[in-house]
């Protein structure tokens, strides 16, 4: 199988993680899975046709464009992987202010016969071409990456996580009586407890699954890098409420007083999902 | 008669984000200028103003998936800075590790996925097969000991970080989770291998870099101050002072972190989106400043640890210090490489490296507040503003590749003004360019997390007419 791997706009830390694989890598490369197109491993200039494209990174500039739609006419099946490819990601945050004062105040001329024009967002890959499977996650963790491109290798349909990060983690929820919620530098954390009946802001009751939910695991709140779960995927304006709902539920705060304290940080959950979202329509393609 | 104008490389490869180069032809055909740039943009300085302080680390760290825990640890020395924090040896010792694994990780992946093809294959060898995957293929060995080497990195990653990309146990006052005992001896066992195959990789890369030294030093090289950290003027990644060295080796000056944004000034040109750094002292250009494996190595006349310092002698001893050939830092940065893996191994035999207390409580308060790291391309300097609520008010990141950019820029005119005489290109330009370009391992991620980079190299004429995309 001839494999394209591509970046746009993204901090290639999906790549990354791909190559944090070990053992696994070598048994995918071994095997039916040959690179052929890669800026970042190979020299070839000119994008070819291939069986697989695999594509980090979301479309920032009207070059992003441009690449997307070339590299989904010439390949088979094509993989958005990590959250800024299905979602923005994190760079879709600056989707909040306008490019172009952004570039005004930075740099006082900008040649545009040299560079790209930019978008006036960051779009994740879903708004400009089709795509056969969504892999989020920033990035998705190696066993993850390499489990579902062995599947989609073999021709198979990788198995698809449905439910929350809550399913992944140990702690225990016991609903407590706090009288406020915490940062995540204010206290330590009791090991065993769910971290938002301990008060702190965490994200896993909304977030996909498939991750084995490393972050509460470790003591650190869910940030929602996978992006929401199936049940949230298409009614995003009520995970607000949602989560309002879970806290006030697991620490006994009035869900009037958890609303005024998340309005203080109008990012929390929107961290890697600020971005606007087409034809996003497949949720059976989420893995 | 009319020459070429205009040569473009697009997109560099076996690089890591989008670059593009530009080589600008006069009327007699012969090179007035080239440009290597970047083509991506993405606007972190703007959409974390305001944001709460406490996340940060964590959204910073995407800046770039490569050196991610490089920026962790400078965002939450610069966090601690501010709040004025003093953290356990325990958890000091931890993120030393930290970053240790974050030069094993990367190094084993520049040196083995990026520069080997170049030395591997003869100069005729089709493009299509220079790369890794190749000489997997040719030598199945080869690929399972880079493997090995950069698991070595991700398992200290994944074991002290608690993910291996963009970890997040680091936190203002230290480190959430103590390392078990267990995981310390896991890693200590691991790391006789990584040592073991360090060893053999430098001995490949010397004996590879003999081979072709004549063609390296044609390679050019580019005299320019030099810039690094360094405790009693050894090699050192986590604390310490800055040291700059003048054009003769000779410390031009030496300062704290906190200092840092004194002495580096930034600029930017209209025709990239990675701004270039410069010392503030000597002005543009001449402040032109290079950072990174090379540097740490001229900066620096010692290392605490056995077989990199003989390496360090040997290196010096052969290329003098300063070393200029650009590319050397292919070569330093194997040196770099034996160093990451006997200092991690060290701290890993140390047994108190497993003691809990590796957090202390933070007083959140306003102020200013600088983080200075070696990141595996060089000195990294993040300087925030928070308010007293704990927002950020302003933010300065000074990154390796945008301190590097100039260098790297000088280089490539160098090269082009080697290989193009009266519009005449002789073949090899193209592969001789990007190896400078490569030498540098420069991080269009991380130079221009503001909007989004890429690298390419096209021919101009003077009027900027396009001439010819490579």
């Amino acid at each position: 199988m001839k494999v394209n791997i591509i970046s746009l706009t993204c901090c290639a830390g999906c790549v990354s993680s791909f190559l944090n694989a070990g053992d696994a890598l070598l048994e995918i490369l071994s095997g039916d899975f040959e690179i052929v197109y890669s800026p970042t491993f190979v020299d070839l200039k000119e994008v070819p046709e291939v069986d697989l494209a695999i594509v980090e990174g979301g479309v920032r500039t009207e070059a992003d464009e441009k690449l997307i739609k070339e590299v989904r006419a010439k390949s088979r099946i094509l993989v958005a992987l990590g959250i800024c490819a299905t979602h923005g990601g994190i760079t879709s945050l600056g989707n909040i202010l306008s490019v172009k004062k952004l570039l005004e105040k930075e740099y006082f001329v900008l040649d545009t016969s040299k560079l790209p024009e930019l978008k006036d967002l960051m779009y994740p890959v879903c708004n400009f071409v089709d795509v056969d499977y969504y892999l989020p996650g920033c990035p998705p963790m190696p066993f993850l990456i390499v489990h579902s491109l062995k599947s989609i290798v073999s021709g198979k349909t990788p198995i698809r996580h449905q439910s929350v990060v809550c399913t992944e983690c140990y702690r225990k929820i016991i609903p407590a009586k706090l009288d406020r919620l915490y940062g995540i530098y204010e206290k330590e954390a009791d090991p065993q407890l769910c971290l938002v009946s301990q008060g702190f802001i965490c994200l896993g009751s909304l977030t996909r699954e498939g991750c084995g939910a490393p972050c509460p695991r470790a003591g650190f709140t869910c940030f929602g890098c996978r992006g929401p779960a199936d049940p949230l995927l298409y009614r995003s304006r009520d995970l607000y409420a949602f989560l309002v709902n879970v806290i006030s539920k697991r620490t006994g705060i009035s869900e009037s007083e958890v609303k005024k304290e998340l309005y203080r940080n109008p990012f929390i959950f929107h961290t890697f999902i600020f971005s606007k979202f087409e034809r996003f329509k497949a949720r059976e393609r989420v893995i | 008669m009319s020459y070429k104008k205009e040569i473009t490389i697009s997109p560099t490869t076996r690089i890591e984000g989008h670059g593009k180069v530009t080589i600008v032809l006069d009327a007699f055909g012969n090179v007035s200028d080239a440009h290597f740039y970047a083509t991506e943009i993405r606007g972190f300085d703007y959409f974390l103003k305001e944001m709460e302080a406490e996340r940060l680390p964590f959204i910073i760290s995407r800046i770039c998936g490569v050196c991610s825990t490089a920026h962790v640890i400078a965002s939450v020395k610069a966090i601690e800075g501010v709040y004025g924090t003093e953290i356990t040896e325990t958890a000091r010792k931890l993120r030393e590790l930290l970053l240790m694994a974050q030069i094993i990780s990367n190094h084993s992946l520049v040196f083995f996925f990026l520069i080997l093809p170049d030395f591997w294959f003869s100069l005729e060898e089709e493009s299509s097969k220079r790369n890794i995957f190749q000489i997997m293929r040719e030598k199945p060995e080869i690929g399972k000991k880079a493997i090995a080497l950069r698991t070595f990195g991700t398992r200290i990653l994944d074991a002290v970080g608690k993910r291996e990309v963009h970890v997040v146990s680091v936190i203002p006052g230290g480190l959430i989770n103590p390392l078990k005992e267990r995981e310390r001896e896991e890693l200590l066992k691991m790391s006789e291998n990584a040592c073991a195959i360090t060893r053999e990789a430098l001995e490949l890369g010397k004996e590879l870099f003999e081979k072709n030294w004549a063609d390296f030093r044609k390679a050019g090289d580019c005299r320019t101050y030099y810039m690094a950290l360094t405790k009693d003027s050894a090699i050192e990644f986590y604390d310490s002072k800055i040291r700059i060295i003048n054009l003769e080796g000779e410390t031009m000056s030496e300062f704290a972190a906190q200092d840092y944004m004194e002495h580096i000034e930034e600029k930017s040109y209209e025709w990239t989106f990675a701004k270039f750094a410069y010392l503030k002292a000597l002005g543009w250009p001449k402040g032109i400043v290079q950072v990174g494996p090379t540097a740490r190595m001229n900066v620096n006349k010692r290392a605490t640890t056995e077989l990199a310092n003989k390496e360090l002698e040997e290196f010096k001893r052969r290329f003098g210090s300063p070393a200029y050939a650009t590319l050397l830092f292919d070569y330093a940065r194997l040196i770099d490489l034996m160093y990451a893996c006997e200092r991690a191994r060290e701290l890993l035999e140390d047994e108190g490296l497993t003691r809990t207390d590796t957090r202390v409580k933070v007083k959140p308060k306003g102020g200013r507040g600088i983080g200075v790291v070696e990141a595996p391309r060089g000195t990294l300097a993040h300087e925030y503003v928070l308010t007293r609520s704990g927002h950020l008010k302003n933010m300065r990141l000074i990154i390796p590749t945008q301190v590097n950019n100039a260098a790297i820029n000088v280089n490539v005119k160098d090269a082009a003004m080697e290989f193009i005489h009266y519009g005449e290109i002789k073949p090899g330009l193209l592969n001789r360019i990007e190896m400078v370009i490569r030498a540098y391992d420069p991080c269009i991620k991380c130079a221009t997390r503001r909007v989004n980079e890429d690298l390419r190299v096209e021919i101009t004429n003077s009027e900027g007419e396009l001439i010819r995309t490579l």
